[in-house]
């Protein structure tokens, strides 16, 4: 006697492709989605590239606008990705000569966007901020990383 | 007499389009994937004071002017608060303060945000805050009190934030 012992479905090629297994797929897809197009950005922020470095958390949920990139890191500053000055060098108060130089020459320069690490204290910080205003830089602005309302 | 003739109707195989679809979604979630990055920014306008700039004029309304001192972990609100009528001839005026203590050695944002959220019940007309950082005040504190002075987005506090 020939004994089965897989028992045979009705419709085999309709396994797996069921109306009612696949519509949860899609509205899960879908969920997926919305919250990558809410959470994600397209915006990669600048980063130097041999020390580590953080951006601080913040609540503010307006997006990039453009303008003069300044990233202010533990051990130094660059403007457009460019490393301006190491700390050890420009330590001290007011304007930074060599930013300064740099900012001149820059155009467009109606706005900028500091690109801070999360440890950087506010003497150093307030001297980038009094540079770029003083070199001509019409609108400031402080990046942070989203971290939800 | 009946002008159509009926066709015996057969049900429509939705299978393919719902395995398009499907498709498309993958192709879109790679593609997103690929194409962006989970860090998303946040942007803080600032409003910095020009060098001789002189304070701006006292606000008409019941709060005269909001100026936080911080520190590391603490914050100092002094707010000056008008105590007569705001159309009397002669006003006096009254400096409040409110220390914002360290909580668990760190700044205490949410007694910061009921603090800040007293003041501006007192007159929300009043929309501008001066913030002065000490020296030594990292980047992280300096957001974390800016992020508390302007308030959510649904209900902003003080949005005109002046760093001083």
């Amino acid at each position: 006697m020939k004994r089965t012992l897989f028992r045979q479905r009705p419709d085999a090629s309709s396994v797996g492709l069921d109306v009612g297994a696949l519509a949860p797929m899609v509205d899960m897809m879908v969920l997926l989605l919305v919250f990558l197009l809410r959470t994600y950005s397209t915006d990669l922020a600048p980063a130097p590239l041999n020390e580590p470095f953080a951006l601080a958390g913040t609540t503010a949920d307006a997006d990039r606008r453009g303008g003069v990139e300044l990233l202010v890191s533990a051990e130094a500053v660059y403007l457009n990705g460019q490393r301006v000055a190491a700390w050890e060098y420009i330590e001290g108060s007011g304007v930074i000569d060599p930013l300064y130089t740099l900012l001149l020459q820059v155009r467009p320069k109606v706005r900028a966007e500091v690109h801070a690490d999360a440890g950087v204290p506010w003497r150093r910080l307030e001297r980038v901020l009094q540079t770029a205003q003083a070199a001509g830089v019409e609108e400031i602005a402080l990046v942070g990383v989203w971290r939800g309302p | 007499m009946r002008l159509f003739r009926q066709h015996p109707t057969e049900e429509a195989d939705v299978r393919p389009t719902l395995l398009g679809v499907v498709t498309l979604l993958f192709l879109l979630l790679f593609f997103l994937l690929s194409t962006s990055s989970g860090q998303r920014l946040g942007v803080i306008d600032l409003r910095l004071a020009a060098p001789g700039e002189a304070p701006p004029l006292p606000h008409s309304g019941l709060v005269k002017s909001v100026r936080l001192a911080v520190a590391e972990r603490t914050v100092t609100i002094e707010f000056e608060v008008a105590t007569t009528d705001i159309a009397a001839a002669s006003e006096s005026r009254e400096l409040r303060r409110i220390d914002v203590p360290a909580r668990s050695g760190s700044l205490d944002g949410v007694a910061l945000a009921e603090a800040l959220g007293t003041i501006h019940s007192i007159d929300p007309g009043q929309l501008e805050a001066e913030v002065h950082p000490d020296d030594d005040v990292s980047t992280a504190t300096l957001l974390d009190v800016l992020d508390a002075v302007r308030g959510p987005t649904a209900a902003p506090l003080f949005p005109r934030v002046s760093l001083r």
